[in-house]
């Protein structure tokens, strides 16, 4: 497969040099290249996107898709394994489709541990609504709804999916092309819920590349990603804000094997649109008597 | 021969279990049963009851007016002496304390004796009224050990038994016929969905549509379903609208406070056409109300829930019966037309037990409407004569769309003025198809002769139809499917009556609205009822003859 199987005719309406097609053709390569090693098929593939700039993603990539609604990314793809434990799923959301509107989905997704992937685009803006501050915002942020600075201080989704039992927990940085194609391509073939935080500067409402140029490094072998204790100490290292002093950590911060929510369910074993069904009545009526 | 019992104590003592028993009894014996239970918000103590009627004639409610109370505390006598009949009988412990008709039993050293918790008295009971109604032992032990079974029921049996000795034979109940199938509407959702072949049910706890996740839970095995429980109704419905995507045949159940929380999703299941069919089983509202209570107050939000315009198949089954076939075409017509489709039930309904003689189910087709080898340029929304877009599934082979965005054929997001008016007119050109399906599908029903109508839809169905035989001059025509809203039919049996009486339970007759809007007939009687409680039979024939 070429990554023109992948690609759509549509007129793309990001802005120009939006970071997006970074990340678009990023994912496009991971998925190229797990077709190619016959790990996954094109077929098989299924996406969900939320409502915002990042979900303008559905109509530029060929796959079987979902285009849902702001905050609703996990459910439909929580729901797709559901209906179909053999479609290889893939979410992609904002920061605040999956941290705001989204939150409670985020959170029991890690503790059903549904075999999909979650790409979170986190630009750190609501940006298709012209630059509100979401939960990850820097305190100060200044936007439309905070004329005199931001409030608050943000909420850390790393520390967050840790806490609530994910068994994938990474993060990456858009301008790591290579390093985030692998963490995609790792995340897909995860068994259970696997969480990527994509730190994507946005051109138009919030900028922050170099702050981030200058703080980002990966993690390596060295880091244990099977000890949670040691991958919420990374996490706590950045809390998402512009501090000057910080280091801010790309890569797995946790991996663990855990039984995912099909696994668990023995009647959840293949597509139930292939199961032809004996519907005998006498039989059903007696067992409700 | 009818005879009502009521049975009353405090949450926890068995009165729902008991009540279902007898009328499990009487139903194997042949007999008609209507078994109508009523409790509060709470899990130990408090006031539950309920009221079991008992008749060789089809029987669809219950009544206020008693042949037997038992009575496992004093205020069940407190509060339902009154309903007691002249020649009534009420059967407790021999330290309550009744005006009249007080048959006593002394149930502590029996207790005592037999080592057995309080619970247990419920069982002396029972012996005690079927031998009162002459039902023979053996039969009742056979039935309590197929009933019961498990670790107590030598003790259940041991009480019966001495219960039975205390009693005297004053009737004589014989076999009728051939048993009675004994059911809610409740079990009947998951009869029907069983049925139609449901793949998914996705729930969030919520009274009084939890029965139907519990039972389905349970049967999920045997049954090869899925049934998942999700973080809140918000998750359900989009959840269960993706594992439809994903080809599974999908049912979600809640009540008026989780349908709001629906509310989005069902508008994503309007322009995405994703096949959806929800059970929403009404409660008294607004916001929590009387939660374990029933009312018909949530019909107009069901007919116009979600944003924007696309269909809403509304349909409202009257009984159990009725309710098994409506599920069936509720997934018929999903799964064919990529529809959502709410049933609307209530308390009422989906907790009461009725008897059938026979239960039948619809001969719609149960097929998935998926169609076998889409092609690869295969078109998610593609523009078809009846406006129907075949349905294809993600992992067939070519890439699926499906969109909350407007769309073009390949659902593919547009903006175009000419996009939106086309998969408009598409979307409603379906529903003109869908409309044709349902004439089909008997979307009323008129019982009885009389010059005169009384309109209901819904679970006052079973009051009505037992009022009917007070009131001669009556016809009932019963409204099942709300929408699209069957409007020809209805204007013709308007157009041939001469009183027309509007009978619901709610505040402000929400059927009349709808009737209004779709036909120009505006019903001036209305018998409305809002006390959260079901209608009885005496209740509509004393205002019916009022008019």
């Amino acid at each position: 497969m070429k990554i023109q199987d992948l690609q759509t005719r549509e007129e793309n309406t990001w802005c120009p040099g939006c970071t997006n097609f970074s990340l678009l053709n990023t994912v496009q390569q991971g998925l190229v290249d797990l077709v190619n090693e016959k790990k996954i098929k094109h077929k098989d593939i299924a996406m969900a996107s939320g409502i915002g700039c990042h979900a303008k993603i559905f109509d530029y990539i060929n796959i079987n898709g979902f285009y849902s609604l702001h905050g609703r990314v996990i459910p439909p793809c929580l729901g797709m394994k559901a209906g179909n434990p053999e479609l290889t799923v893939i979410g992609f959301g904002g920061d605040g489709d999956t941290y705001a509107e989204g939150m409670a989905h985020f959170i029991h997704a890690c503790r059903f541990n549904a075999d999909f992937t979650m790409l979170v685009h986190n630009n750190k803006v609501f940006a298709l609504t012209t630059g509100q501050a979401t939960p990850v915002s820097a305190k100060g942020f200044v936007g439309g709804s905070t004329p005199y600075g931001l409030k608050e201080e943000p909420m850390n989704p790393i520390a967050i999916a840790l806490a609530s039992g994910a068994t994938f927990v990474a993060r990456g940085y858009v301008n790591e092309k290579e390093h985030l194609k692998e963490l995609v391509k790792a995340a897909v073939m995860h068994k259970g819920f696997a969480l990527i935080d994509i730190l994507q500067p946005c051109l138009t409402y919030n900028d922050p590349t170099d702050y981030l140029e200058k703080r980002v490094y990966k993690l390596n072998k060295a880091h244990d990603d099977s000890d949670l204790k040691k991958a919420l100490d990374r996490a706590m290292e950045w809390d998402y804000s512009l501090d000057k002093k910080a280091k801010i950590p790309i890569g797995v911060f946790y991996k663990i094997k855990k039984p995912t929510m099909e696994e668990q369910r023995p009647t959840l074993k293949k597509p139930w649109y292939k199961i032809k069904r004996r519907l005998g009545w006498q039989g059903l009526i007696k067992q409700f008597q | 021969m009818e005879k009502t019992i009521l049975i009353g104590g405090k949450a926890g003592q068995g009165t729902n279990v008991t009540s279902y028993f007898i009328g499990e009894v009487f139903s194997s014996l042949g007999y008609y049963v209507f078994n109508y239970r009523d409790y509060p918000s709470l899990i130990r103590g408090g006031h539950n009851f309920n009221v079991i009627k008992v008749s060789d004639k089809p029987v669809f409610s219950h009544t206020n007016k008693y042949d037997f109370i038992i009575a496992l505390d004093q205020k069940t006598i407190d509060l339902h002496e009154k309903g007691l009949k002249k020649n009534g009988l009420i059967i407790g412990d021999k330290d309550l304390k009744a005006k009249r008709n007080f048959q006593a039993i002394d149930v502590k050293p029996i207790l005592k004796k037999l080592k057995a918790p309080q619970v247990i008295e419920n069982d002396i009971f029972i012996g005690w009224l079927f031998k009162y109604f002459g039902i023979s032992e053996k039969f009742l032990m056979k039935e309590l050990e197929e009933r019961f079974g498990g670790k107590k029921i030598g003790l259940i049996k041991e009480s019966a038994r001495i219960g039975y000795k205390l009693g005297k034979e004053t009737e004589k109940f014989k076999k009728l016929g051939p048993q009675k199938y004994f059911l809610s509407g409740n079990k009947a959702i998951g009869v029907g969905a069983l049925a139609a072949g449901i793949d998914v049910y996705v729930a969030y706890p919520m009274t009084p549509a939890t029965a139907v996740l519990h039972s389905l839970a349970k049967k999920a095995p045997e049954q090869n379903i899925l049934v998942l429980q999700l973080e809140n109704e918000i998750a359900v419905a989009n959840a269960a609208l993706g594992a439809s995507f994903a080809g599974a045949r999908t049912m979600v159940g809640t009540s008026g406070g989780g349908f709001a929380l629906m509310a989005e999703a069902m508008s994503l299941s309007g322009m995405s056409e994703t096949p959806l069919v929800v059970y929403l089983s009404q409660r008294t509202g607004p916001a929590s109300g009387v939660p374990t209570y029933t009312a018909q107050a949530d019909l107009k939000f069901a007919v116009n829930i979600g944003h924007g315009e696309f269909t809403r198949i509304v349909i409202a089954p009257g009984d159990p019966q009725e309710t098994i076939t409506r599920v069936q075409e509720a997934f018929y017509l999903s799964s064919k037309y990529r529809a959502l489709v709410i049933l609307v039930g209530d308390k009422h309904l989906g907790e009461s037990d009725y008897t059938f003689d026979t239960l039948e189910k619809s001969s719609v087709n149960s097929d998935r409407f998926i169609v076998q080898n889409p092609a690869q340029n295969y078109k998610s929304y593609k523009i078809t004569k009846d406006g129907n877009s075949p349905r294809a599934v993600p992992g067939q082979g070519p890439v699926v769309r499906t969109t909350s965005y407007e769309h073009n054929e390949y659902g593919n997001t547009t903006e175009e003025a000419d996009w939106v008016v086309r998969m408009n007119d598409k979307r409603f050109k379906k529903e003109k198809t869908i409309i044709k399906e349902i004439n089909k599908l008997n979307p009323i029903a008129v019982y009885g002769k009389g010059e005169n109508l009384i309109i209901g839809w819904g679970s006052t169905k079973g009051a009505i139809l037992d009022s009917l035989k007070s009131l001669k001059n009556y016809r009932f025509l019963q409204i099942s499917y709300i929408n699209p809203f069957p409007a020809d039919l209805v204007k013709k049996e308007i157009k041939n009556s001469k009183k027309i009486v509007l009978v619901e339970n709610n505040a402000t007759g929400q059927l009349g609205d709808i009737i209004a809007e779709k036909t120009g007939h505006i019903i001036k009687n209305k018998i409305l009822q809002y006390d959260a409680r079901p209608f009885i039979p005496e209740t509509i024939i004393r205002k019916v003859k009022k008019l």
